[in-house]
C-alpha cells in the first residue's frame, strides 16, 4: 500500500510538521493544568494538603490516587469515542453537529432491543416492545444501533458530498431530526433495565477500554492506510485530491458514516453505563467532542489534526472536570474554564502556525 | 405508550371536528424530562376520556420566550383554555399576560404571581417545600436509627441550577440540616449533576476518588440518586452503609428500592396534578368557580410502603 501506486494528490506529508509539535503542546498544557491543581491542593486552606494525582493517604498500592486517574478518563471516554469520528470529519474540512442527539436516538433504539423481562421479580415497567424483544443476545441491539448510525451518517454524507449542502447546515438539520427521533421513539419515556450482557458493555472501566481501543485502531487507519491519506488529502486541497483520482464524494460519505457509527456506538455504551436510555441524553456532546479535537490541535479548515491530539484533548477536559470537583468549585466555573481553554488552544495554535510560515 | 398516544391523537382529531368541541392547548417546559413525561402522557390519556375535548401539547424546550410565543399562538388559534408547565417560575406575570382573557391553568410549577392570578387563571401543583424536606428528614431519622447521631457526613446533588424545584429542594435539605434534631449531618460538598443519571455517576465517582468517608447522599431527583448508587456499587461499597435519598418515586427508583439499594424517595402525584389541571381548565371554560390554588400533597416512599406506588408514576 504505497503512496505512489494510488496517488495522494501530489501531497507529501511532512510528518514532523503535521504530527509532532501540535501534540507536544497539548501534552505540555495537560501537565501544566495538572500541576496547577496540585499546587491549589496544597495552597487552598480547606484542602488539608490533599494531592490531586498522588496517593497521600495510603489507599492504593501505587504512588498515584488510582481512583482519580480512572475517573479522569472514564468521564470523557464516551464523548471521546464521538470525538474520534468528529476528528476525521473535521480533517476533511467538514463538521458534524448531529452526534449528540444521535447518541440519544441510538441509545433509545438500541436499548429497546437490549431490555430484560424481569427486574427484581417485577415485570420490566419500561418495556418498549413485547416479550419477543426481551433478553435478546447483546449482538442484536449493538448491530441495530450501528446500522442506525450508518444510516444517519450515510444521509449526512450524501447531503454534504452529492447535494453540496454545507456540512454545518446538513448536520444541524440532522441534529434536530435525531433529537426528534429520540423523543418520539417511546413518547419521551426512558428505556431502562437492560440485560446483564447489555449492561456489561459499558460497566466499570469498559468505556475507557472501548475508547482507547478505537483510538488505537483509528490512529493506525489515519496514519498508515489509504483511507487516512485520502481523508487528509481531501481536507488539504479538495480540488487537487479530485484531480489526482480520489473519489472525493464517495470518500466523504464514508467518513460521515464512520463518524456517525462511532457516535452510535457511544450511545450504546452510554445507555449501558447508565442502565437507561433517555431522550435528553447526550446534550452538548457534539460540542464537547468538537472541543476535544480543537484542544488537540485540529484545524477547522481541514487537512490537519490527529487522533492522538484528540485523545490528549479529551484528557485535558477530563482533568479540568475532575480538578474542579477536587478543589470543590461549582460546575459553573468549570464551564468558564473549559471555554477559556478552548479559545486559548486555538490562539496558541495560530501563533505557532504563523511563526512557522 | 406510543400506541395510546397515537390513539389519543386520532381520537382528538375526530372529536375536534364536532361542533361542541372544546380545545385545550398545553405547553410543557421540557418533553424529555422523565417525570413531566409521565404527567404529559397521563394528561393525553385523561383528555381522551372526555367527550368533545381536543387536547394538544407543545414543547417549550426550557425556553421561556418560546413558551410565551406558544401561549400567544394558542390564543390566536382560539383555544378555549391553556395549560402551562412554566419554564421559569419567576416569569408568571409575563405568561399570565400573554394569555389575556383566555382561561389558563398552571400545572406542576408554581409561578411567582400565584397569589395575584386573575379570576380566569388557576394553579395545580405540589408544594416543592414538602418534597426535599420529607426526603432529607427521613434520611436524618434513618441515620439516627443507625447510631450515627454523633456525626454524619455526606454529599448533595443538585438538579439544574436554573430550575426553581432544584433550588427549593436543595434549600429544603439545608433547612432540615439546620434543625436541632438533624444538625449532626454535615455536607462535604454539593454540586449539580443536571438531573441526569450519567452525570451523577461521574460526579459521585469524582467525589469518591478523594477517599473521604461519608454516610449519606441526597439528590434532588431519583435519576441522580440512581446514578450515585450505580457509582457506589461499582466502587464496591455496601449500600447498607449509606443512606440515599431522592425525589420522584419513578419506577426505576422503586425497583432500585426493591433491590435494597435505595432508601428514601418522595412520590409526586402525576395523575392528581394532570387530571386536576384539566378539570380546572374545563371548569374555567364553563365559567364555574374554581380553587385558584390547589396543592396535591407529596408522599414519603420507603421500602415499607413502596408497593403502594409501583404502578403510579
Amino acid at each position: 500500500m504505497s503512496d505512489t501506486s494510488h496517488g495522494t494528490g501530489g501531497l507529501s506529508f511532512d510528518k514532523t510538521k503535521r504530527i509532532w509539535p501540535s501534540e507536544m503542546n497539548v501534552l505540555l498544557a495537560l501537565i501544566i493544568i495538572i500541576v496547577i491543581f496540585e499546587i491549589l491542593g496544597q495552597v487552598l486552606p480547606y484542602m488539608n494538603d490533599q494531592s490531586f494525582l498522588f496517593d497521600t493517604r495510603g489507599r492504593f498500592d501505587s504512588i498515584f490516587n488510582e481512583a482519580r486517574l480512572q475517573i479522569i478518563i472514564l468521564q470523557v471516554a464516551i464523548i471521546g469515542i464521538i470525538a474520534l469520528g468528529v476528528t476525521q470529519v473535521i480533517i476533511t474540512a467538514g463538521i458534524d453537529l448531529s452526534s449528540g442527539p444521535l447518541v440519544a436516538a441510538t441509545a433509545m433504539i438500541a436499548m429497546s432491543f437490549g431490555q430484560t423481562e424481569f427486574v427484581n421479580g417485577f415485570a420490566n415497567p419500561k418495556a418498549v416492545f413485547g416479550s419477543w424483544a426481551m433478553d435478546l443476545p447483546v449482538l442484536i441491539p449493538v448491530v441495530i444501533g450501528l446500522a442506525f448510525g450508518a444510516l444517519i451518517g450515510g444521509i449526512n454524507g450524501t447531503f454534504v458530498a452529492y447535494f453540496r449542502i454545507p456540512p454545518f447546515i446538513a448536520t444541524l438539520g440532522m441534529f434536530l431530526i435525531c433529537r426528534g427521533i429520540a423523543l418520539w421513539w417511546s413518547a419521551g419515556n426512558p428505556v431502562s433495565f437492560p440485560t446483564d450482557q447489555y449492561a456489561a458493555l459499558g460497566a466499570g472501566m469498559m468505556p475507557v477500554v472501548w475508547f482507547l481501543f478505537l483510538a488505537a485502531v483509528f490512529h493506525v487507519i489515519m496514519r498508515y492506510t489509504l483511507y487516512g491519506k485520502h481523508t487528509y488529502a481531501i481536507g488539504s486541497n479538495e480540488e487537487a485530491a479530485r484531480m489526482s483520482g480520489i473519489n472525493v464524494k464517495r470518500h466523504k460519505v464514508m467518513v460521515y458514516m464512520i463518524a456517525s457509527m462511532l457516535a452510535a456506538f457511544a450511545g450504546v455504551v452510554l445507555s449501558s453505563k447508565a442502565s437507561t436510555a433517555q431522550a435528553g441524553m447526550g446534550e452538548f456532546y457534539e460540542l464537547f467532542a468538537i472541543a476535544m479535537a480543537v484542544i488537540g490541535g485540529i484545524s477547522l479548515t481541514g487537512g490537519r489534526g490527529s487522533i492522538i491530539g484528540t485523545v490528549l484533548g479529551a484528557m485535558v477536559l477530563g482533568v479540568i472536570r475532575s480538578g474542579f470537583t477536587y478543589i470543590k468549585l461549582d460546575g459553573s466555573y468549570q464551564l468558564m474554564a473549559m471555554g477559556g481553554i478552548i479559545i486559548a488552544a486555538v490562539i496558541l495554535d495560530q501563533f505557532r502556525q504563523r511563526s512557522k510560515a | 405508550m406510543k400506541k395510546t398516544l397515537i390513539a389519543a391523537t386520532a381520537m382528538m382529531s375526530i372529536l375536534g371536528t364536532t361542533a361542541m368541541a372544546q380545545e385545550i392547548g398545553a405547553t410543557f417546559s421540557r418533553f424529555d424530562d422523565n417525570w413531566l413525561t409521565v404527567l404529559r402522557n397521563g394528561m393525553v390519556e385523561y383528555a381522551a376520556t372526555i367527550d368533545g375535548l381536543s387536547y394538544q401539547q407543545e414543547d417549550a424546550s426550557d425556553d421561556l420566550a418560546k413558551q410565551i410565543d406558544q401561549v400567544k399562538n394558542f390564543v390566536a388559534a382560539g383555544v378555549d383554555a391553556i395549560i402551562v408547565n412554566i419554564v421559569d417560575t419567576s416569569a408568571g406575570a409575563a405568561v399570565s399576560a400573554a394569555a389575556g382573557s383566555t382561561p389558563l391553568v398552571y400545572v406542576n410549577r408554581e409561578p411567582d404571581n400565584v397569589n395575584d392570578l386573575p379570576s380566569t387563571q388557576a394553579f395545580v401543583a405540589s408544594n416543592e417545600i414538602e418534597s426535599g424536606t420529607l426526603s432529607a428528614f427521613e434520611i436524618c431519622k434513618n441515620l439516627r436509627a443507625d447510631g450515627k447521631a454523633g456525626g454524619a457526613t455526606g454529599y448533595l446533588m443538585n438538579g439544574q441550577l436554573s430550575n426553581q424545584a432544584a433550588v427549593q429542594r436543595s434549600k429544603d435539605v439545608h433547612d432540615v440540616i439546620g434543625m436541632d434534631m438533624c444538625n449532626f449531618m454535615t455536607i462535604i460538598d454539593e454540586q449539580t449533576a443536571n438531573w441526569s443519571r450519567d452525570e451523577a455517576q461521574d460526579l459521585m465517582t469524582n467525589w469518591m476518588s478523594s477517599g473521604e468517608p461519608f454516610d449519606f447522599v441526597l439528590a434532588n431527583n431519583d435519576e441522580m440518586a440512581i446514578g450515585a448508587i450505580q457509582a457506589m456499587k461499582a466502587a464496591g461499597m455496601d449500600m447498607a452503609d449509606v443512606q440515599v435519598g431522592g425525589v420522584d418515586a419513578s419506577q426505576d427508583a422503586l425497583l432500585s428500592m426493591a433491590g435494597g439499594d435505595y432508601d428514601v424517595t418522595v412520590f409526586q402525584d402525576s395523575v392528581g396534578q394532570g387530571t386536576g389541571s384539566i378539570d380546572a381548565a374545563l371548569r374555567l371554560i364553563a365559567g364555574e368557580d374554581v380553587d385558584q390554588k390547589v396543592y396535591i400533597p407529596f408522599k414519603l416512599v420507603t421500602p415499607a410502603n413502596m408497593g403502594d406506588f409501583l404502578d403510579k408514576n
